[in-house]
């Protein structure tokens, strides 16, 4: 009960400074460029799905801190990776990522994001953009993208969908995979290095 | 006096489970059960692979979106007066005036509720269960639980649903007929509800597997952060996930 009034508190008192800090406008564009671009320029489009994944690739890129996330989705472990493991991670987290997204970005196929404001995070750098996507079958579905504003770079560090964070997923079944292989680090990135071939 | 001692018990079971496994969302298990739920699970993605799978695809191959639509409706518009009863014991009580509204309005207009006409008309769905009512009145959730065949669950969780089976109007008119046929006509239906459910989910399961390192922990991870967003005892679901982004820069640096 003290943790929730205590973020409450930390949100209420925030939410201006939050606002202050991050353009919610620039934050909601960028995502809206994502969305316009991922959905209706790559999915949609009639180009080959080997054209489709180099320009989702950049996309990718260019939008989602990767490196952020990869050091996030590695939790503990981060620290005591070797710089060589850690430089290897994140490129072979990035190439796994672009290769799942742009399979799961077809699900939104011929389908709009329905823009419905911000809401501010905890931290004032921070800003979510909230989404929600009308489905052909079934409920709508909500989608809200984690943006932050890291030396005044703007870019996505999570999607949050129906309440699931996929950097907290992976983070979970990262550390899990690495806390039960015999190899530890070196096992999760043989597993990576299979999947992302 | 059946239903305190009822929901007593669960409250019992779910507290006495909770003592021996975390259950924070999409915290790490670490517990006894978890070799259990990781036998189950693998059971069940063999089950899903060789049969559920296969089933729904089949089952998308010779219905259209049109059909999957109407069949979704269907079952929303049966399981209305389940939501208004639960919204009742909740203490909501314009939504079960809402669920209410809307059951009448899609079984007349809406032809026997396979169009949600109600939605048109400014009544959106607004589902619930015995699971949130449980929630609702503070008993825990208890440690994840994966179940033979029916997947990821939680005690509370397996409570609402079986709950829910029992109160729904399908199951009441078939028991009170007292015939086997009717039984026989409610789990073919029941099997239908679940199976178009199913179809909707069976892309997006195959994506979570495809794009995952761990499968279990992450089915894990996405059921129990999206229960969180259940209300509990009263207190507004937060809207952000839990986890803190503040990383220690220091600490993830090369």
């Amino acid at each position: 009960m003290k943790k929730i009034c205590l973020l409450a508190a930390v949100l209420f008192g925030f939410s201006q400074m939050a606002l202050a800090d991050i353009d919610k406008d620039a934050a909601v564009k960028m995502v809206e460029n994502v969305t316009k671009e991922g959905v209706e320029k790559i999915i949609n489009s009639n180009s080959s799905q080997e054209e489709k994944n180099k320009v989702f690739k950049q996309l990718f890129t260019e939008n989602l801190d990767l490196d952020f996330i990869g050091k996030y989705v590695l939790g503990r472990y981060w620290r005591t990776a070797t710089v060589q493991q850690r430089r290897e991670f994140i490129t072979l987290y990035k190439d796994f990522n672009v290769k799942v997204w742009s399979k799961r970005f077809d699900e939104f196929k011929n389908k709009k994001f329905v823009f419905n404001g911000t809401s501010s995070a905890n931290n004032p750098n921070q800003i979510f953009v909230n989404t929600k996507v009308p489905m052909s079958e079934g409920n709508p579905v909500s989608v809200k993208w984690r943006v932050n504003n890291a030396n005044g770079k703007l870019k996505i560090i999570d999607i949050i969908i129906e309440n699931v964070s996929l950097a907290q997923t992976a983070r979970n079944e990262y550390t899990s995979f690495i806390a039960k292989s015999p190899k530890g680090i070196d096992g999760l990135l043989e597993n990576l290095r299979q999947k992302v071939k | 006096m059946k239903k305190l001692f009822f929901i007593s018990m669960v409250w019992v079971l779910a507290s006495g489970l909770n003592g021996c496994a975390s259950t924070k969302s999409g915290s790490s298990d670490d517990t006894a059960l978890e070799s259990y739920n990781r036998a189950v699970f693998s059971f069940n993605n063999k089950l899903d692979t060789y049969v559920f799978r296969p089933v729904a695809k089949g089952y998308k191959k010779v219905t259209n979106e049109y059909v999957r639509n109407r069949v979704s409706d269907f079952f929303n518009n049966i399981n209305e007066p389940v939501s208004a009863a639960n919204h009742l014991l909740q203490g909501e009580f314009s939504k079960t005036g809402n669920n209410l509204g809307r059951f009448v309005i899609n079984t007349t207009l809406g032809g026997v509720g396979l169009y949600d006409v109600a939605s048109k008309v400014g009544l959106e769905r607004a589902p619930t269960g015995f699971d949130e009512t449980l929630a609702a009145w503070c008993v825990p959730d208890g440690p994840f639980v994966v179940l033979p065949v029916f997947g990821p669950s939680t005690p509370r969780a397996a409570v609402g649903f079986v709950a829910d089976g029992y109160s729904s109007p399908m199951y009441i008119v078939a028991n009170e007929s007292h015939g086997e046929d009717a039984m026989a006509v409610y789990y073919g239906l029941a099997g239908l509800k679940y199976l178009n459910l199913y179809a909707e989910n069976v892309q997006l399961l195959e994506s979570l597997e495809e794009g995952s390192v761990d499968y279990y922990e992450a089915m894990k991870s996405a059921y129990l952060q999206n229960r969180s967003k259940i209300r509990t005892c009263g207190k507004p679901v937060e809207q952000a996930p839990e986890y803190d982004f503040d990383m220690d820069v220091e600490d993830y640096e090369d």
